[in-house]
């Protein structure tokens, strides 16, 4: 009897989230890949297709290239934000005056919303005409992906700096290491869980970029900055084609699968 | 003597990362529609844009709808999450670890997956275009359980073993132990949650069909500068932004080190 109670109170402390979690997250994830092999569309009938979607997509131009300029932009944003992240980590920590007022002005573009940054941007940039070329539009694009980002990656890799061995950073200094050495040998090594996870999530975000997209470019000049989540809300919103936007849904979830597998062997492999 | 080149730098980069939201409230605040930034300073500040943008309808609008949605959302998440963390942390029940795995699956799926079948289950449930579709759709929050659940395992034993010595229920202990204790992170984890939504987009984008509904994000994105002037277009940005801004100086502290700690806040 007493038993009975005990799992009926865990039950109604679970059963919100567990409610919600059905409803909004399981659901879905069976229905995105139930939709995918569907030719839904808002009002009409609809039938079982099959993997006609996915067979059509892999012939379809508008797709593929939606991938490549999703590759490129990957390509250009992750060594950008790592790159500016452990730099400002690594001046922060060389600075040790003023943290709390650097920090705060550093993170401060992350505290706000992409749609917020996509606007002031779209307006800054625009003497430059670099989002109506279509060679500048992506790196553009992951200037200010990167510009709202890179604090909250800072900080991840600051809190992996202060991490390291101070006695070893301490003896390799008295040894005559060069700063070079020293991050090289030392501070590396002690930051490479901070940087594998910042490198994971950048990546897996920004093979879903999209809120610049939709705010400075609207995926162009002529497709120049049509990632493929801006290919889902597009092939669903603009062409009411859900069964291939759900498809399209479906392959940036095994995308973003198999690059935070592949990753995570990758850091397994190199110790 | 130390060297001067990265605190330099830091200055810099520091600029960098605020200079836009220091153009935005030089144009918010200039006169007219003066087009002196960035080519000059204004000569005098003025509140005119911000209030002419603040007394249109659809702007009021945009903004209750904001802040309906980020306060409602994170009390619930607060709620819901706490009481599965509690469980999650305290009970032993059959399935608990497959159970808590699966819901933590769920971060690893990007949400333009589920966009389409999300919008068909609120269209099932007549939620379209409603509070409703916009708020509890959000309040399946992983990571929120995942943060709570490492604080309450983390609280010491004794605490609950007096507790049950004196009687208490599991309500008794999560009313009266657990929601007390957890106290900083909750309010950490609150305001966290209040910016994810004041800043989420692709949902509200999706969900609001009509103006009514929209949020601070999607009028701002709907905003092009030929049908407003850019100190109005900024004035917009200002009051979209300014919130988060002011949370995040009030609170800078505790949320940089939440982050620095757990990670999460992403």
């Amino acid at each position: 009897m007493t038993r009975l109670r005990e799992s009926l109170t865990v039950l109604v402390f679970l059963l919100p989230v567990l409610v919600l979690f059905a409803m909004f997250r399981f659901l879905p994830m069976l229905g995105a890949v139930g939709l995918s092999l569907t030719d839904y569309h808002p009002g009409g009938d609809w039938r079982f297709t099959g993997t006609e979607n996915y067979r059509s997509l892999a012939q379809d131009e508008i797709f593929l290239s939606s991938l490549r300029t999703t590759l490129g932009y990957v390509a250009v944003y992750v060594p950008l934000i790592v790159v500016v992240a452990l730099g400002t980590a690594l001046l922060l920590h060389a600075v040790p005056w003023g943290r709390g007022l650097f920090r705060a002005a550093l993170f401060a573009p992350y505290a706000t919303s992409l749609v917020l940054s996509g606007v002031l941007w779209r307006w800054v940039l625009e003497p430059t005409g670099f989002l109506e070329q279509p060679s500048m539009v992506l790196p553009a694009l992951a200037v200010v992906g990167a510009w709202k980002g890179f604090g909250y990656a800072m900080l991840i890799l600051f809190a992996g700096i202060r991490n390291a061995p101070a006695d070893c950073l301490e003896a390799a200094k008295v040894d005559g290491a060069s700063v070079w050495q020293r991050f090289r040998h030392v501070l590396l090594p002690a930051l490479r869980p901070a940087l594998f996870f910042v490198v994971v999530v950048e990546t897996v975000g920004a093979f879903q970029v999209f809120d610049t997209v939709y705010v400075m470019t609207g995926g162009g000049p002529v497709r120049a900055s049509y990632t493929l989540a801006y290919a889902v809300y597009d092939y669903g919103f603009r062409y009411f084609d859900i069964g291939s936007a759900a498809a399209i849904g479906v392959a940036l979830w095994a995308i973003v699968l198999l690059v935070s597998l592949t990753q995570r062997r990758a850091f397994d492999r190199n110790p | 003597m130390r060297r001067a080149w990265p605190a330099v730098l830091l200055s810099l980069t520091s600029l960098v990362a605020i200079g836009p939201f220091v153009l935005m409230l030089l144009v918010a605040l200039s006169p007219g529609n003066a087009p002196t930034i960035p080519y000059r300073l204004p000569s005098s500040l003025t509140l005119d844009n911000i209030i002419r943008v603040l007394s249109t309808e659809s702007f009021l609008r945009w903004t209750a709808n904001t802040v309906v949605y980020s306060v409602v959302s994170a009390v619930a998440v607060l709620l819901s999450a706490s009481m599965a963390a509690y469980v999650f942390a305290r009970k032993r029940f059959a399935g608990r670890d497959v159970l808590l795995w699966s819901l933590l699956s769920t971060m690893m799926v990007p949400f333009h997956a589920l966009l389409m079948p999300s919008l068909v289950v609120i269209a099932q449930l007549g939620w379209s275009d409603t509070y409703w579709g916009l708020i509890i759709p959000t309040l399946a929050n992983a990571q929120a359980v995942l943060l709570l659940r490492q604080f309450i395992r983390a609280l010491p034993d004794e605490v609950f073993d007096a507790a049950r010595v004196d009687g208490a229920g599991d309500w008794r202990m999560y009313l009266s132990i657990v929601l007390p204790l957890c106290r900083p992170v909750l309010a950490t984890l609150g305001v966290f949650v209040f910016l994810w939504h004041w800043n989420d987009f692709l949902w509200p984008l999706v969900v609001a069909r009509s103006d009514r509904m929209r949020t601070l994000t999607v009028g701002l994105s709907t905003l092009e500068s030929g049908h407003l002037t850019i100190a109005e277009l900024m004035s917009v940005a200002t009051i979209t932004g300014v919130p988060c801004l002011l949370v995040f100086v009030v609170l800078q502290r505790h949320l940089t080190s939440t982050i620095s700690f757990t990670g999460s806040g992403r």
